[in-house]
């Protein structure tokens, strides 16, 4: 066979190899659930990116001159402004949430297949991925639009576009160097939050800078060539230190930490609850995907400050919606993966001299605390919007605490997808942080609080309302005996399935 | 000490395990053999109520696995990698497992300390969380492990396959001294039949679900074995 024949004929392979890979996966039904809300989820970025394009075409963005003057090109100028943060955001995105093509790679490491295919292989594959495309949807309409004005260069508007689709496979190549150097990505995180600060406070407004940058791409179109061959130098660059890294000792390595014992035994006066929630906070130390739900948790505080500012365009059921989100996250995040993050050991846990009702007991205070933990930092973040934040707050705190917490619990039951808490630590390793199917339990958990809070407030005040949520919450707390004896059946009927789900690991 | 009765599990059509009765009583060490596919783990598992029988019950002590949980205060079991929290040191997992069955560190610290010679070093007061030791070394922790909180019966899946050659000498003796009490009733399986003739009181031969031999051991079980899976 010739070589270039031979050499085809191992991409194919290769392909149908991932294929297999995706297709005959651990848990399909679950996992089809999950997929199709994960398509359910890239149709609706696309289209609101579409949306995005189209209204950024006219209006540009909210702080751009309104009513526009007569031939002007803010809104150009506006979306150039954001470009800065919207590149920043992209790699602290795609470091979390996109995971890099996961190939068996030990196992190709032995066959005919040339090493330097394996890698490119690789590395190709991540052209097409969905943070490469879902720009597209918004950058076509756009550029369209204002090509149609009239006020553009057309020349400039492709060279324009060129220039963004180049920075935006540099995201891409370079996540792989990023992979695992988690200090760098916060640091980025910090400098993002540190720079939208000083911009809030008008110190340094970092836009004017983007505006000038990426105004550049446009007025000065062989810019373009500059970053095309930034992506082909990253791209070459990134082939050869993962080509470096394809020995079990260097990059396939899974690095090891040392170990440090920890002893939290201040909490043992709690007994046998103590016991789990001891390993659960070791859990939440040790694992880095059980880590992701603290800095989700974490990052959920703030998501109320999404809806505050545009209270008066999307009405006060948004804004007591993201409330609810602020003091609950760390509840979702880490609730709703009970009892998968036991997954690899759930067999042990099963034949231990314990009963179901304290190991699930055990959970719901885990998650309990968090969520008390997070009302006192939120109702500190909020106090600066006033004493009706609060209120919102505190309502949703007693909601999540009455009602979500049982409900994830329970739904968790149901959810049979096991967790690989050992993912981590190499540069192929999977690191897909966090589950469509969160959200999927998330939603209607969400949208009740939010219509008995909306239609008590529309008839009386907005006090009121939060009251009739915190009503609601207190009662699921009085009534836990009797949702944990539901809750406690469905662990049990599902126990046997559960176990081979997650054994089939 | 446990019972069997008319126990089978079938996976669509094909029948994994038929077992028509067994009954190990309460201090016996109790062998099972038979090669791959035979039943061993599912017949494990079952007793460990990890796998609902498609029919027939196990009695554990009188308590019947799949109804009540009680049997979980005497039983302890290692079958496999599944049975190790990978995020805990050895010491830390030892401490867990010690708590549910109601002892103190200082209990677990000497208990553990007995075994120093069986972990030859390498597992006490190391650097490392279970999950990055060698899958040898996760076995001396799993073993010993369920050997915590006098049980009074213990299950071990296959626990020689793996081992290095001292260990697994170690390992024997360990079984060994604990069958002296009276009240400890071990399962072992394994695929080694002069691991199990050596070790246990009786072997039982498990073939394609079905028991095949109960031996009480003698001079001859391991000739009896050796020709019958010869062929």
């Amino acid at each position: 066979m010739p070589l270039n024949m031979y050499l085809r004929h191992m991409f194919k392979m290769m392909f149908s190899l991932q294929w297999k890979e995706f297709n005959r996966g651990k848990s399909v039904g679950g996992k089809l659930v999950a997929k199709i809300f994960k398509w359910f989820g890239i149709i609706y970025f696309a289209f609101m990116a579409f949306m995005m394009g189209i209204i950024a075409s006219a209006y540009g963005g909210p702080l751009a001159e309104f009513p526009l003057k007569e031939d002007s090109i803010a809104p150009f100028l506006y979306v150039n402004k954001q470009l800065i943060y919207v590149f920043a955001y992209l790699i602290v995105m795609r470091y979390f949430v996109q995971s890099l093509p996961v190939l068996n790679i030990k196992a190709l490491l032995l066959t005919p297949l040339l090493k330097t295919k394996i890698v490119r292989f690789s590395l190709l594959k991540t052209v097409l991925t969905y943070f490469n495309i879902l720009p597209l949807f918004f950058l076509i309409p756009f550029s369209f639009l204002l090509a149609q004005t009239g006020k553009f260069e057309i020349i400039g508007l492709i060279f324009w576009n060129i220039n963004i689709l180049g920075l935006i496979y540099v995201t891409n190549f370079f996540n792989f160097l990023l992979n695992n150097k988690d200090k760098l990505i916060y640091a980025i995180g910090g400098l993002l939050a540190l720079a939208k600060g000083l911009e809030y406070y008008a110190i340094i407004d970092f836009t004017e800078y983007s505006e000038q940058f990426f105004y550049l791409f446009y007025s000065q179109p062989y810019a373009a060539s500059f970053t095309w061959l930034l992506v082909f130098w990253l791209y070459d660059y990134v082939n050869k230190y993962l080509l470096g890294g394809l020995y079990i000792d260097t990059g396939l390595q899974v690095k090891t930490k040392e170990a440090k014992m920890e002893d939290f035994s201040f909490l043992d006066r709690f007994g046998k609850t103590a016991t789990f929630i001891k390993n659960d906070l070791r859990l939440l130390k040790r694992s880095k995907r059980a880590r992701t739900a603290v800095y989700m948790g974490i990052g959920m505080l703030f998501y109320g400050m999404i809806f505050v500012p545009s209270e008066e365009i999307l009405g006060s059921g948004f804004l007591f919606f993201g409330y609810l989100f602020s003091t609950g996250g760390f509840l979702f995040m880490f609730g709703s993966f009970v009892p998968s993050w036991d997954s690899q050991y759930y067999p042990l846990m099963m034949t231990q001299n314990i009963e179901y009702k304290e190991y699930l007991n055990s959970k719901w205070s885990l998650m309990i605390i968090g969520t008390v933990v997070s009302t006192v930092l939120a109702s500190f973040i909020y106090s600066f919007f006033g004493v009706n934040a609060v209120y919102a707050v505190l309502a949703g705190a007693f909601y999540n605490i009455g009602v979500n917490g049982y409900l994830t619990l329970w739904a968790g039951a149901y959810t049979k997808s096991p967790i690989d808490l050992n993912s981590s630590a190499n540069a192929f390793g999977d690191k897909k942080a966090f589950n469509a199917k969160t959200m999927l339990v998330g939603i209607p958990q969400m949208l009740l609080p939010v219509l008995v809070y909306y239609f008590t407030s529309q008839y009386y005040d907005h006090f009121t309302g939060c009251l009739a949520v915190a009503v609601l919450g207190t009662l699921g707390i009085l009534l836990k005996p009797i949702a944990f004896n539901l809750i406690l059946k469905a662990y049990k009927t599902e126990k046997y399935s559960t176990l081979k789900a997650y054994k089939t690991n | 000490m446990i019972k069997i009765e008319n126990l089978t599990k079938k996976y669509s059509k094909q029948t994994v395990l038929d077992i028509l009765s067994l009954e190990i009583p309460s201090g016996q060490t109790f062998g099972l053999i038979g090669n791959n596919g035979a039943g061993k783990t599912t017949l494990f598992s079952c007793l460990l109520d990890l796998i609902k029988p498609t029919k027939g019950k196990v009695i554990n002590n009188d308590v019947e696995v799949s109804t009540s949980e009680d049997w979980k205060s005497f039983t302890t079991a290692f079958l496999d990698e599944t049975f190790l929290i990978g995020y805990l040191m050895p010491e830390e997992y030892f401490y867990f497992i010690g708590e549910l069955r109601g002892l103190s560190k200082i209990q677990v610290d000497n208990f553990v300390l007995k075994f120093e010679d069986f972990f030859h070093g390498e597992i006490l007061g190391g650097k490392k969380y279970l999950r990055d030791l060698s899958k040898g070394n996760q076995k001396k922790v799993g073993v010993i492990a369920a050997l915590i909180g006098e049980p009074k019966v213990i299950i071990l899946d296959e626990p020689f396959a793996n081992l290095d050659p001292s260990t697994q000498i170690r390992l024997k003796e360990i079984i060994k001294d604990l069958s002296k009490y009276k009240d400890t009733t071990i399962l072992v399986s394994s695929h080694d039949i002069q691991d199990v003739t050596e070790v246990c009181d009786r072997v039982a031969l498990l073939e394609k679900g079905k028991l095949i031999k109960d031996i009480k051991t003698n001079k001859e079980t391991l000739k009896e074995l050796e020709t019958y899976f010869k062929g």
